[in-house]
């Protein structure tokens, strides 16, 4: 029964050989393999497009002008403000001074007339 | 694994065959198994990067070349163009193919009187030579399915294979 099997199966290996391709079957499968594109220009060897380089440094300069224009701008009106404040300040140191002086003369005047008054009783 | 046209197309040759004849033996019908054999060859060319060696290259065209053939016997069955009872019946040879062929052919034809996974488990196993260990690992198949499958369809070839004969010797 065994010797049975294994002569069929033998038999079936026999029979169950690779048949041969229908001839031409290669030409057929190379016709429709797809052909390779040439190589695209690539920068440095790194196998990105130049365009795609080119693209990237566009947007990182942009960026890079973009952010520094910013940082003017942020600069000058920080001076601005600055001035703005030191001008404040001047304005009003001047303001106090003339109030001080104001308040001096009106003292000195004060006390003027005081003494006078003073003397006027003591005479008396 | 990468190739130039002229080696891929070295590939080829080497390899039409095993992957004709697969197809061709799950299929029943050459123009439909040459179509079929033909997109396995085109997607080996596009997944060849992903393959390291051409033995995997190999093991790759076995596997893919038995999933696609039965996958286009299933849309031909799912339109109706394979009668249903053709590997499900018994003894279910077509009687204009019974009468013309060579007794050589036959076993291709018995073949195709069983149920698909059955015929590609088959064919790894006495075309390509594969150990049902193998067969269990190309085809993502638990072995005890393998060597049940190998079983039943050795008896049943074999049974069929007799009253062939008899027919046959019979005249």
């Amino acid at each position: 029964m065994v010797e049975k099997m294994d002569e069929f199966e033998r038999e079936l290996r026999e029979q169950l050989q690779a048949r041969s391709a229908p001839g031409g079957f290669a030409d057929r499968v190379m016709a429709r393999v797809p052909q390779r594109r040439a190589p695209r220009e690539t920068f440095l060897g790194f196998g990105v497009p130049v365009w795609r380089w080119a693209v990237a440094a566009v947007l990182v300069a942009g960026m890079v002008v973009g952010g520094l224009e910013h940082d003017r701008q942020q600069r000058m009106a920080g001076e601005r403000a600055r001035e703005q404040v030191l001008l404040a300040l001047r304005i009003t140191g001047s303001t106090l001074r003339d109030v001080q002086q104001k308040v001096s003369a009106r003292d000195e005047r004060e006390s003027f007339s005081q003494k006078g008054t003073v003397r006027e009783h003591n005479d008396e | 694994m990468d190739a130039s046209p002229q080696e891929f197309r070295a590939l080829v040759e080497r390899h039409q065959g095993r992957v004709f004849s697969i197809a061709y033996r799950i299929l029943g019908e050459s123009g439909v198994a040459e179509e079929v054999a033909q997109d396995v060859f085109l997607e080996l060319h596009r997944n060849l990067p992903r393959l390291a060696s051409e033995e995997h290259a190999t093991a790759w065209l076995r596997r893919v070349a038995c999933h696609r053939a039965t996958d286009a016997l299933r849309r031909r069955a799912a339109r109706g163009d394979v009668a249903a009872e053709e590997y499900q019946d018994g003894m279910a040879l077509r009687p204009v193919v019974r009468d013309f062929m060579p007794l050589m052919n036959r076993v291709e034809q018995l073949l195709l009187t069983l149920p698909p996974p059955q015929r590609a488990v088959m064919l790894l196993r006495y075309q390509e030579d594969l150990e049902p260990e193998d067969i269990a690992l190309e085809l993502k198949m638990p072995l005890a399915t393998v060597r049940s499958y190998l079983q039943r369809a050795v008896k049943t070839l074999r049974a069929k294979a007799d009253r062939t004969l008899k027919e046959y010797s019979r005249g």
